[in-house]
C-alpha cells in the first residue's frame, strides 16, 4: 500500500486512559465499518475522525484528491472544509431544523452555492436540489414543505443530500440507517456502494453487525475503547465479530 | 428557549442544597457587601435595628421569592407580574380594604392579600400552563393589566396605614418572610416539590413519566402568586400608603437577583436560598451606594455591571459549561 | 369556520391582518375623526418608530433569545445623539458614532450570551441598564441638544415627502420592512438565522458559528433600535433618557401579536410589521374611545393577551416528544 492511495489517516490515537493507540488508514474507493457494543469507544472514534472530539493522543490527517501530503485536521470546521463530512445519529437532536422546509434542511451547509450577489436564487437551489432529489429517490411532492412532513428515512435522505452536495471525498456515517425503513435502507445500500465505487472513502457506524458486515470491505471492532479485532476477507462473520465485540478470540 | 434539553439531562443533584456552585459568586459578593455595609452604617446592624433592617429588605426579597417557584418549572417560566402584583395589592388593601371598606384589623388585610396574590396567580397559571401562552408574554399582559388598573385606582400616592401594619415594617417585620419561607419549606416536603423540579430540568420526562406536568406547572404560578400578596403586605407595611408606581421596580430587581442567586432561567435548578441571597446582594448593594450619597446614575451602573459580572463568573465556575438559561 | 381557524393557525400573521383591518373598522364606526388623514398619518408614524425598534427584537426572538436593552439603547442614542450634535458636532458623524456603538454593544450583548451560555433576557437586562447610567452619567441627568431640521421632519406629522401626504420615515418603513423581509428569506445569514434558532445542536453540525451570529444579530438590534431613537429625538424634539421605556414591552408585543414564537427558528418581521399597526390602532382606539392612560395601559395588556391565546399557543408537550 502506498502512502499516496491514502486518504485519510487516524495515527496513535489513545481514546481512554490507559487504552492502547490505533492507527488506521483508509484509502480511496472503500467502505470501512465500525462495531462494538454501545459505548465501546467506535463513536468516540468517529468523532475524531470527523474532527469534533480531540483524541487524548494522536491526530487525524487528510491529503486531498490530488493525492497531496496528509495533513493534521484541526477541528470540525476545518474537516468539513477539507471534504470530510460527518452524518451524526439522531437526525432530530442533530440533524434537521424542524421548522425550516425540505429545501432549507438540503441547503443549510451550502448556501453560498446557492447565491448570485449575495442573494439566493430559488431556481438554482431547485435545481441542486432536484439533482439529489433523483439521486436518492427522495419521496417529497412540495420541497417547500417543512421538514417534518416527511418520514425519518426521507428525512435522512434529505441529511445525506446536505453532506453529499458539498463533493465530500470522505463521508464518516454514524449509524445512518437507524430508524429508517426497509425500502430506504436498501436505497442506501446501494448509495453507498455507488459513492465507493466512484472513489469515496465511506467510514460507516453500525449498530447492526449484518449490515457492517454486508457494506464494508474491512470491519473495526472495538472493545473497551481500543480496537479489538480488524476483520476482512473470509474472516469478515458474525461470529467473529460477536466474539471480537466481547474481547474474545473467535 | 431552545433545545437545551440534552445538555440538562445531567442534572442529577437536584435534591442536593440549592446548587452550591451556583451561589459561589452571589454567596461571596454577600459577605464582601454586607462587611462594607457594617463597616460604613454600624448602627443599621446592631440588634436593636435588625428589624428595620428586615423591613426594609422584605420587600425585595419576598419579590425575588415569588419569582422562584416559575422560573423552577421550566420552559421559559417567568412571572414578570409580581412586581405590579405587588403594588396592585398595596392599592387594594390601603384604599379599599382599609379606606373604604374599614376593614383595618390583621385578619381581613392579610386574607385580601393572599386572595389577590392567588387570584392573579392562577390567572397566570391559567395562561402560562393551560392556554400556553410563553410565560414572559402571558405575564406581561398581566403585568400591564396590573400596573394599568393600580394607576387607575390610585392615581397618586395616598392613604395611611393602621399602626399594626407599620409594626410589619419594624419589629414584626420578620413576619411575612416567615410566612413565605414556611409555605415553601412545607412545600419541599411534599411530592410536588420533586415533582416541581422534574419538570422543570426536563419536562418530556416528567410528562412522559405521567406527571400532570400542566397542574405542576399551574401551581408553580400560583405559589408565586400568593407569595407576592404577601409581598405586597412587606411593602404596603414600609411605604405606609399607596403607590402606584413602586410596584413595578420590583419585577426586575427580583429576577436579577434569582439570576444572581444561581437559579436557573432554564428551570429545574436553584432554590430559595440562592433567590434569598441574590435579593441580599443587591439589597446591601443598594444601601452602601446610598450610604455613599452617590446619585442613582451610579447605582444604575454599578447594578447593570454586577448583574452580568455575577451570572457570567458563575457559568465559568461551571466545568461543563452547559447554557445556563 | 374550523376550516377557518385551522388556516389562522398554521399562518398566524393573516389572523394579525385581520385584527388590523377589523380594528381599523372599528375604530370609524366608533370614534370621530378616526378615518381623517391626520389620525391615519399620527399612527403610522408611531408604527414607524415601533416597527423600526421592533427590527432587531424579530432577528432576536427568531434566534431564540430576546432583548431587553433596546429600551434602553434607544434612549441612549436619543441622549448621546442630542448632546453631541447640540455642541456643534457634524450630525453625520453623530450618527456615524451612534451607530458605532451600538452595534459594539449589542455585539457584546450576543457575544457573551452565546460564549458563555447565559440568558440573554439577563445579559441585555444588565448591559442595558448599565449603559442608560453610564449615559445618564455622562450627562450629569439632565441631556440636552436636538436633532437637525430635516430628522424633525422626516418623523413630523406636519411633513412629507414629495408629493406624498406623509412624512419621510412613513415609506422609508416600508421600504425598510420589505428589505428586512427579503434579507430574512434570501440571503445565508437569514437562513442560517432560522436555523439556529429551530435547532442549536443541529446548527453547528451544519458549520453555523453561533457565536458570530449571536453577536451579529444582537448588534443589529441594537443598531435599530439607535436608529429609532434618533428618530425619537426628531419626534419629541428633546433628548430623554427614559424615551425608549414603553419599546421595552412593545416590541416584544408586536413580534408575538405578528405571529413569531418566542421559542425561534420561526415567524417573520412581515409579523411585525402588522404586530406594530395593530398595537398602535389599539392605542389610538384606546385613548380615541377616552380611556385614562393607565386605563389604556391594562386594556393593552388584556389585548395581548387575548390575540396570543387566539393564535400565539404553543403546542402540548405530547407533541413535542
Amino acid at each position: 500500500m502506498r502512502e499516496t492511495d491514502c486518504c485519510l489517516e487516524a495515527e496513535g490515537i489513545v481514546l481512554k486512559a490507559g487504552r492502547a493507540p490505533l492507527t488506521v488508514r483508509f484509502r480511496p474507493g472503500e467502505i470501512v465499518g465500525l462495531a462494538g457494543l454501545d459505548g465501546h469507544g467506535q463513536e468516540v472514534f468517529l468523532e475524531v475522525l470527523a474532527g469534533w472530539r480531540r483524541p487524548l493522543a494522536g491526530e487525524v490527517r487528510h491529503s486531498g484528491r490530488a493525492g497531496d501530503a496528509p495533513r493534521p485536521i484541526r477541528n470540525f470546521r476545518d474537516a468539513m472544509r477539507r471534504g470530510v463530512a460527518y452524518l451524526p445519529r439522531d437526525r432530530r437532536r442533530t440533524g434537521i431544523f424542524p421548522a425550516l422546509s425540505i429545501l432549507d434542511n438540503f441547503a443549510i451547509a451550502s448556501l453560498n452555492r446557492d447565491t448570485r450577489i449575495g442573494f439566493i436564487s430559488p431556481r438554482i437551489r431547485r435545481e441542486r436540489y432536484s439533482r439529489f432529489k433523483d439521486l436518492l429517490s427522495i419521496v417529497a411532492d412540495d420541497p417547500r414543505r417543512t421538514i417534518t412532513t416527511l418520514s425519518g428515512g426521507n428525512q435522512q435522505k434529505v441529511l445525506l443530500a446536505r453532506l453529499l452536495v458539498r463533493e465530500p471525498d470522505v463521508l464518516l456515517l454514524n449509524d445512518p440507517t437507524r430508524g429508517v425503513d426497509v425500502a430506504t435502507r436498501q436505497l442506501l445500500y446501494g448509495v453507498f456502494k455507488d459513492l465507493a465505487s466512484k472513489g469515496m472513502t465511506i467510514v460507516i457506524l453500525s449498530s447492526e453487525i449484518e449490515e457492517a458486515i454486508f457494506l464494508s470491505s474491512r470491519v473495526l471492532v472495538f472493545r473497551d475503547s481500543t480496537l479489538s479485532a480488524e476483520l476482512s476477507g473470509v474472516e469478515l462473520d458474525n461470529d467473529r465479530v460477536i466474539s471480537a465485540m466481547f474481547g474474545r478470540a473467535a | 428557549m431552545t433545545a437545551t434539553a440534552a445538555k440538562m439531562k445531567g442534572q442529577a443533584e437536584r435534591f442536593r442544597l440549592p446548587g452550591i456552585a451556583g451561589i459561589g459568586f452571589a454567596g461571596l459578593l454577600f459577605v464582601v457587601l454586607l462587611l462594607v455595609n457594617v463597616y460604613l452604617n454600624p448602627e443599621r446592624f446592631l440588634p436593636h435595628s435588625w428589624g428595620t433592617l428586615i423591613g426594609l429588605a422584605a420587600p425585595l426579597i419576598s419579590a425575588a421569592l415569588a419569582s422562584t417557584p416559575a422560573i423552577l418549572s421550566g420552559r421559559g417560566g417567568l412571572d414578570v407580574s409580581i412586581g405590579p402584583l405587588m403594588g396592585f395589592v398595596n392599592a387594594i388593601v390601603v384604599t379599599i380594604i382599609i379606606a373604604k371598606w374599614g376593614l383595618a384589623g390583621p385578619v381581613a388585610v392579610w386574607v385580601a392579600a393572599i386572595v389577590i396574590g392567588a387570584a392573579f396567580g392562577a390567572f397566570n397559571g391559567f395562561l402560562a400552563a393551560i392556554v400556553r401562552i410563553q410565560p414572559i408574554v402571558a405575564t406581561l399582559g398581566t403585568y400591564l393589566v396590573l400596573a394599568g388598573l393600580t394607576t387607575t385606582i390610585v392615581p397618586s400616592p395616598t392613604g395611611t396605614i393602621p399602626s399594626w401594619f407599620s409594626g410589619l415594617s419594624g419589629a414584626w417585620s420578620f413576619i411575612p418572610l416567615l410566612v413565605i419561607g414556611l409555605l415553601w419549606f412545607a412545600l419541599t416536603r411534599t411530592p410536588y416539590y420533586t415533582a416541581l423540579m422534574a419538570t422543570g430540568s426536563e419536562d418530556r420526562a416528567a410528562f412522559t413519566s405521567g406527571l400532570n406536568v400542566t397542574l405542576i406547572r399551574f401551581l408553580a404560578y400560583l405559589v408565586g402568586g400568593v407569595f407576592a400578596g404577601i409581598a405586597g403586605l412587606s411593602l404596603t407595611a414600609l411605604i405606609g400608603s399607596a403607590d402606584p408606581n413602586i410596584g413595578e421596580t420590583y419585577t426586575l430587581l427580583a429576577i436579577s437577583s434569582v439570576a444572581l442567586g444561581g437559579v436557573s432561567l432554564a428551570g429545574g435548578r436553584g432554590g430559595f436560598i440562592g433567590a434569598t441571597i441574590g435579593a441580599l446582594d443587591i439589597f446591601l448593594l443598594q444601601s452602601a451606594l446610598i450610604y455613599f450619597n452617590v446619585s442613582t446614575f451610579i447605582l444604575q451602573t454599578a447594578y447593570g455591571a454586577i448583574l452580568v459580572l455575577a451570572v457570567a463568573s458563575t457559568a465559568m465556575q461551571k466545568s461543563s459549561g452547559g447554557r445556563d438559561l | 369556520m374550523g376550516s377557518m381557524i385551522a388556516i389562522l393557525r398554521r399562518q398566524p400573521i393573516l389572523g394579525a391582518v385581520l385584527i388590523a383591518v377589523l380594528l381599523y373598522f372599528f375604530g370609524l364606526a366608533s370614534i370621530d375623526g378616526f378615518g381623517s388623514t391626520f389620525t391615519l398619518r399620527s399612527m403610522l408614524i408611531l408604527a414607524a418608530l415601533l416597527g423600526i425598534a421592533s427590527v432587531g427584537q424579530t432577528l432576536v426572538i427568531i434566534l431564540g433569545g430576546i432583548d431587553l436593552s433596546i429600551p434602553f439603547i434607544v434612549g441612549f442614542a436619543n441622549v448621546v445623539a442630542a448632546q453631541l450634535y447640540g455642541n456643534g458636532m457634524n450630525f453625520a458623524l453623530v450618527c456615524l458614532i451612534v451607530a458605532v456603538l451600538a452595534l459594539a454593544i449589542g455585539a457584546f450583548n450576543g457575544a457573551l450570551s452565546a460564549r458563555l451560555g447565559l440568558h440573554p433576557l439577563i445579559v441585555t437586562l444588565g448591559v442595558g441598564t448599565f449603559v442608560q447610567g453610564a449615559v445618564l452619567l455622562w450627562t450629569a441627568g439632565f441631556p440636552s441638544g436636538s436633532a437637525p431640521q430635516y430628522i424633525s421632519n422626516f418623523v413630523s406629522i406636519g411633513g412629507s415627502i414629495g408629493p406624498l401626504p406623509f412624512p419621510g420615515v412613513v415609506p422609508a418603513f416600508l421600504v425598510m420592512t420589505l428589505a428586512v423581509a427579503f434579507f430574512l428569506a434570501r440571503t445565508p445569514f437569514g437562513r442560517r438565522l432560522y436555523a439556529l434558532g429551530s435547532n442549536p445542536p443541529a446548527a453547528r453540525y451544519a458549520l453555523i458559528d453561533p457565536v458570530w451570529m449571536w453577536a451579529a444579530t444582537f448588534a443589529l438590534s441594537a443598531l435599530f433600535a439607535a436608529i429609532a431613537g434618533v428618530l425619537l429625538l426628531g419626534f419629541t424634539g428633546s433628548a430623554y433618557a427614559d424615551v425608549g421605556k414603553p419599546y421595552l414591552f412593545q416590541t416584544i408585543a408586536a413580534v408575538v401579536v405578528g405571529g413569531t414564537a418566542l421559542v425561534g427558528g420561526r415567524g417573520s418581521y412581515l409579523g411585525t410589521f402588522v404586530g406594530a399597526i395593530v398595537l398602535t390602532e389599539i392605542n389610538t382606539l384606546l385613548i380615541g374611545l377616552g380611556f385614562q392612560p393607565s386605563a389604556v395601559q391594562a386594556a393593552l395588556g388584556a389585548v395581548i393577551i387575548l390575540l396570543v391565546s387566539l393564535y400565539g399557543r404553543e403546542a402540548h408537550l405530547r407533541e413535542q416528544i
